[in-house]
């Protein structure tokens, strides 16, 4: 065998065919024979991975039903929405400032906070209630 | 047919392709897990583990580079996988001597008992100048592809065969003057 060096980049011929003959088979054929058959689970199963627009064709189906069911989810929430903005309590006015607005005599705020004494509780919770 | 279009059509679902890929790979593959397994058996489960391994990934093989050598990288990891599990599961020990040379009563004999020599010398080694020298002397791969391969620096996968080489023929003197007889 040839003396060599790291800085070498020539194969050591003498080596190279001494380790060929030892770890080499001579049944190759038979070897790619069963990696053949073993592959068929990997080409049947999901081993290969598809390309990314076979991928994407299977899911466009789903993706569009999906996208359906959002929109249709949101234009109902949205007419849901629309319709207790026009008809709903708020829409009369009523919320808050109904109590502050109250113009009973006795039981409005400026009644309240004008008298000397602090008001009853009945009385604080008569005109947050709007009477 | 290159290599990388026997790729695609593997990709692709074709067996053919695949299988001419399989032969024309499977005996360096093998040589590869030999190296790192010492059982026979072992290394051809660990080719085949390699070689079903690559057409799982075949997508993330770049048809511009070379396919030999990334294939050899996944075999040899599945090698080392399968070496470590085993080493897990059966300490045995690797006789550190190597056979000696005794009087053979023919030359299939002799011819036997230096393979055997050998590849109990390469067994002494560490791992990665083992897949080292093999890649480089015996599958002709470039210092820089080994390098690839084991994922090293391109001076270190120089290195490795250099230690590995000198290893082997320090270990395989006694052989020396049958090789002249015989070679």
């Amino acid at each position: 065998m040839s003396t060599t060096s790291p800085f070498d980049h020539r194969q050591d011929s003498e080596l190279g065919d001494a380790l060929r003959s030892a770890l080499s088979a001579d049944d190759d054929a038979q070897f790619a024979q069963r990696v053949v058959a073993a592959s068929e689970a990997v080409f049947v199963g999901p081993g290969v991975p598809e390309q990314w627009w076979n991928v994407l064709t299977a899911w466009a189906r789903p993706g569009l039903v999906a996208a359906l069911v959002l929109v249709a989810a949101a234009a109902f929430w949205l007419g849901a929405w629309v319709n207790r903005d026009t008809s709903g309590p708020a829409a009369n006015g009523t919320m808050l400032g109904d109590p502050l607005l109250a113009d009973s005599d006795q039981l409005a705020v400026p009644v309240l906070l004008a008298g000397q004494s602090a008001p009853n509780m009945d009385e604080v919770l008569a005109v947050a209630l709007g009477n | 047919m290159q290599d990388a279009e026997l790729a695609a059509l593997a990709q692709a679902g074709d067996r053919e392709a695949f299988g001419e890929l399989v032969s024309r790979y499977a005996g360096q593959a093998r040589r590869v897990a030999r190296a790192i397994l010492h059982s026979a058996d072992d290394a051809d489960d660990a080719a085949q583990d390699g070689f079903l391994a690559a057409l799982r990934h075949l997508g993330r093989y770049d048809p511009a580079r070379p396919f030999g050598p990334w294939l050899i990288r996944i075999v040899a990891n599945a090698a080392s996988d399968r070496r470590r599990r085993l080493k897990v599961r059966r300490t045995e020990a690797i006789p550190p001597s190597l056979p000696a040379r005794e009087p053979a009563p023919d030359t299939d004999t002799d011819r036997r008992s230096f393979r055997e020599a050998l590849l109990q010398a390469l067994a002494t080694l560490p791992e990665r100048q083992r897949i080292a020298v093999v890649l480089f002397d015996v599958e002709g791969y470039s210092h820089r592809e080994v390098a690839a391969i084991l994922k090293v620096p391109e001076g270190t996968a120089r290195s490795d065969v250099f230690h590995a080489r000198r290893a082997l023929r320090t270990q395989l003197a006694a052989w020396e003057g049958w090789k002249e007889e015989t070679g």
